[in-house]
């Protein structure tokens, strides 16, 4: 039987008086992948950030059973891997590849210990999944977006959590790199068993192993089901408040931007 | 011109210089290395007034003036940590108007203190000859403490300075290792008052960590770097006041940005960047 790994009962946001999350509720259960789809604006960042205790929320969430508010003892929040959009990183700022992918282990191990031989071929074992090892010793200010992003997949996955939120972590990469990336992230669902949580507004560029979509709009949750009934012509221009048309291909559903 | 140096190294007070010189160009240094990582020069800037306020403040109501000016770090970390937690506020803006107050308060101090001013004005630039036994005592506790700090927490501090956000989803304490910097920069600068005093201080909390920035892609040697170029700058800049008998703050602020321009002109660092953006590999993300 899957069991719930996250509960959200009525859980709202207030960001300088307003409600940018409406009473959301939302049950996650254990080897999911769910996607988070809404036009910008809608709150998906907002969702993920309530999940991974970055913002203070009104409701009631349950993590692995356990009622939490946006303050994070360490053991719920090893349990949580968080892959945020590309953020710049200088390229004269002194990480290396490899050591971006091992802060990964830093809250793991503790304080006054450091990661052993157990957590380096771990890391050298991601690395190479995602085909970045020949990268370890480059500056990470140095890489292109879509190779930061592959260590900031390494990286959460290092940590060896239960649940990953991936927020928008295609955005603003080349179409080629996307769907690397996106592949990525069914091998990394299919082999280390994990529920993920993907915030993304691109409808083509879904993870095959995506099964759930949850939609957002106005801070609301409009939909949450099989993804083949979300991408639907008139769920999605109902949505975004544009027309748009889907079709399918190789057993696969797109979406025309008319 | 050598015999002349270490025949006044014989002098108690000038023994004192140069150790309080050294702790304050790596204890500076270290802070500068989060401070330019951390892209935080208005902290710096708004703790060494908030010091020198504080000192002043102290004069005016006959307290230990770094006794005061550590409390008003302190109370100014308590009110910049939180800010900075918070989304909906921009902390420069606030930083800005924070620092411009903090300097309003030491002037407005300066103002009314009836006794010589002497004394503010050294808190201002700073005064290596008059330190006392206390002083350099306390300076050694604060640069051990800071160095512990380092030690200690050195995979934490790495996670933290390359992104908080991320460090915390981690599991990484972000929050305690970005309030003990807090504290540390507080008692870093209050405790430095009487070497560099509250104004010049501000230079060693930027250059040392922006020279290690031109040179180095490794933490630990970035650390190093900083260290033994704001120890220069203050070694340095010692000698140089006294052969050329100038004012010996303007002179360590002067080394430290000469060393700054040194490390910026033959950085190996810029040439690395420069050829990568010359020869773009789009292939990279591709692979």
């Amino acid at each position: 039987m899957t069991q719930d790994i996250l509960t959200l009962k009525d859980v709202s946001v207030r960001k300088q008086k307003t409600l940018v999350l409406k009473g959301i509720h939302l049950r996650l259960s254990e080897n999911e992948f769910v996607g988070v789809i809404g036009p910008n604006g809608a709150g998906k960042t907002t969702l993920l950030n309530v999940i991974a205790g970055f913002e203070e929320f009104a409701g009631e969430l349950h993590v692995f059973g356990r009622k939490e508010t946006w303050k994070r003892v360490r053991r719920t929040r090893l349990r949580i891997g968080y892959v945020p959009q590309l953020f710049p990183v200088d390229p004269g700022f002194p990480i290396l590849a490899a050591e971006a992918v091992m802060t990964g282990a830093v809250g793991r191990v503790g304080l006054f210990r450091n990661p052993g031989i157990k957590e380096h071929a771990e890391a050298v074992r991601l690395m190479e999944m995602m085909r970045i090892a020949h990268l370890a010793s480059r500056p990470l200010g140095q890489l292109s977006g879509g190779e930061r992003q592959k260590i900031s997949l390494a990286r959460a996955i290092l940590q060896k959590p239960d649940v990953l939120l991936l927020d928008e972590p295609t955005a603003n990469l080349d179409i080629a790199v996307q769907k690397e990336v996106l592949n990525l992230m069914d091998e990394i669902s299919k082999r280390e068993a994990l529920t993920i949580l993907f915030v993304t507004h691109d409808f083509n560029m879904l993870p095959e192993r995506m099964r759930r979509v949850v939609m957002l709009k106005a801070g609301e949750k409009v939909f949450d089901g099989d993804i083949h009934k979300a991408l639907r012509s008139d769920t999605l221009s109902r949505l975004f408040q544009y027309p748009l048309e889907t079709f399918e291909r190789n057993g696969r559903r797109f979406v025309s931007y008319g | 011109m050598v015999e002349q140096l270490l025949d006044i190294l014989s002098y108690p007070p000038i023994q004192r210089a140069v150790i309080a010189c050294v702790l304050c160009g790596a204890s500076c240094a270290l802070l500068s290395v989060f401070v330019v990582l951390m892209k935080m020069p208005l902290i710096g800037v708004s703790m060494s007034h908030a010091a020198f306020a504080g000192a002043v403040l102290g004069l005016l109501l006959g307290i230990n003036p770094f006794l005061s000016g550590f409390i008003l770090c302190l109370l100014v970390a308590a009110v910049l940590g939180p800010l900075s937690d918070r989304a909906d506020i921009a902390p420069e803006n606030l930083l800005g108007i924070l620092f411009s107050f903090l300097m309003g308060i030491a002037f407005l101090g300066m103002g009314i203190l009836t006794q010589t001013k002497a004394g503010a004005l050294n808190l201002m630039w700073g005064s290596l000859l008059s330190l006392s036994e206390t002083d350099v005592w306390v300076l050694t506790a604060v640069t051990a403490v800071l160095i512990l700090f380092v030690i200690l927490f050195f995979k934490e501090i790495r996670a933290v300075l390359f992104n908080r956000r991320v460090a915390a989803s981690a599991g990484v304490p972000e929050r305690m290792i970005y309030y003990m910097l807090l504290f540390l920069t507080g008692a870093v600068v209050s405790s430095n008052l009487a070497t560099v005093g509250g104004l010049l201080i501000f230079a060693l909390l930027v250059q040392p960590g922006a020279t290690a920035l031109q040179l180095t892609y490794n933490l630990k040697s970035f650390f190093w770097i900083s260290a033994i170029s704001g120890i220069l700058a203050c070694a340095l800049g010692l000698v140089v006041s006294y052969i050329f008998d100038i004012p010996s703050g303007a002179s360590v602020v002067l080394i430290a940005t000469l060393l700054f321009a040194l490390a910026f002109l033959f950085s190996p660092k810029r040439r690395l960047i420069k050829r990568n953006e010359r020869n773009p590999s789009y292939e990279n993300d591709v692979r």
